[in-house]
């Protein structure tokens, strides 16, 4: 492992680097799945490298993003992260992205994103986050739902899909919630309840 | 602060179809950076340097090109600067969020920023043709939730304790304003 941040049973987390640019426009490249935004686009290193770049210029950091890796092997398979953070009012936006689709189905977007609201929650000290979806994205938002993540509402017409405007749902996570939420799921993985 | 003499042209920067009776919106000017405090949304303190930057920052890039605009929020009678608002859009102006800032001297503030809120949908929404206009409104700005609801904006999520305040927290109400004049299919 090259300088965790956090470690979990099969994946850690740890800072990005530039390095990484390379490897996310391949995931890009390589997208199978059409249903989570209104399209797929092509994406440059270049652009990966400037957003990289730009996190850390600002201290406390505007956004944060994380690479995801597989203990086994030391692969990289995608990035969670923390957006539009506000430091004085404890809140973010989070947001997941792994791949290549190979990489789904095997729980890991569950492992990570656990790790990432630990990030958050304990080492961060937020008070609630926020996440997002488009209405057809209905395996994301059951993903929400199982990390704890409530119902909040939706932004309407907020994009475009199959010649229609749909809604984006809003979901929140308190803190409290979340320390529900994950002790309830160290005890699924504890009694090797496999959760899905 | 309406007497500084700096400030006198800016009444010929008043838009026609910003103007309330007690606030107008205009486009932020350099000498804006004397009061960064009033209008700049910063973690930290700001001073003049800084709120520069921020404007030569926010005005890079011509008019609607740019993905977020700010105006400034002054008072009819005087001039002063006593909030700004951001028109922000991801999507090329079809939709847009806004974001108040207002001076934290002000004891009215949240009814300065109703009114500035009253101005800024009806030109979103009516003139500029958007189809959604979103504002995240703490819930204790009441004056603001009451034109909101008074422009026909329609609370569509609530995010719990959103925003920090002394001794407790607030939920963060989002208010849209949907364009009716759209023929929308819905999903």
């Amino acid at each position: 492992m090259r300088s965790p941040l956090l470690v979990g049973e099969r994946l850690y987390l740890r800072a990005m680097e530039a390095g990484d640019a390379e490897v996310i426009a391949q995931i890009d490249a390589a997208e199978t799945d059409t249903f989570m935004w209104r399209s797929r686009v092509p994406t440059s290193p270049m652009e990966h490298v400037d957003s990289i770049t730009e996190m850390y210029k600002h201290q406390p950091p505007r956004y944060i993003w994380l690479a995801v890796c597989l203990k086994d092997g030391d692969r990289f398979i995608g990035n969670v992260g923390v957006v539009d953070i506000d430091w004085l009012h404890r809140t973010g936006e989070t947001a997941s992205q792994l791949g290549p689709a190979e990489v789904r189905g095997k729980e890991y977007g569950t492992e990570a994103k656990h790790l990432l609201l630990e990030y958050c929650f304990d080492r961060l000290h937020l008070h609630v986050l926020t996440s997002e979806v488009d209405e057809p994205n209905t395996r994301s938002a059951a993903a929400l739902a199982k990390q704890g993540y409530r119902p909040a509402g939706r932004r309407r017409w907020a994009d475009v899909k199959d010649g229609r405007y749909v809604d984006a749902l809003v979901f929140d996570l308190t803190r409290a919630e979340w320390l529900a939420a994950r002790d309830a799921w160290r005890a699924r993985r504890a009694a090797g309840v496999t959760p899905r | 602060m309406g007497s500084d003499a700096t400030l006198r042209p800016l009444q010929d920067l008043r838009p026609v179809y910003l103007l309330g009776s007690r606030v107008y919106l205009r486009a932020m000017v350099e000498a804006d950076k004397e009061r960064g405090a009033a209008w700049l949304d910063e973690t930290f303190p700001v001073n003049a340097a800084r709120a520069e930057a921020a404007l030569k920052e926010e005005h890079r890039g011509w008019g609607w090109r740019r993905s977020s605009r700010r105006l400034a929020i002054a008072l009819a009678e005087d001039e002063e600067v006593v909030g700004s608002a951001r028109v922000s859009s991801h999507n090329g102006y079809r939709t847009c969020r806004l974001t108040f800032v207002m001076a934290p001297w002000r004891d009215d503030a949240d009814a300065l920023r109703a009114e500035a809120l009253e101005l800024l949908v009806r030109w979103l929404r009516d003139e500029n043709e958007l189809m959604v206009v979103t504002a995240d409104l703490p819930a204790d700005e009441r004056a603001t939730i009451a034109a909101a609801e008074a422009l026909g904006m329609v609370r569509n999520a609530r995010l719990r304790e959103w925003f920090g305040r002394p001794g407790g927290r607030v939920d963060c109400l989002v208010y849209q304003a949907l364009n009716p004049r759209w023929e929308v299919r819905d999903a």
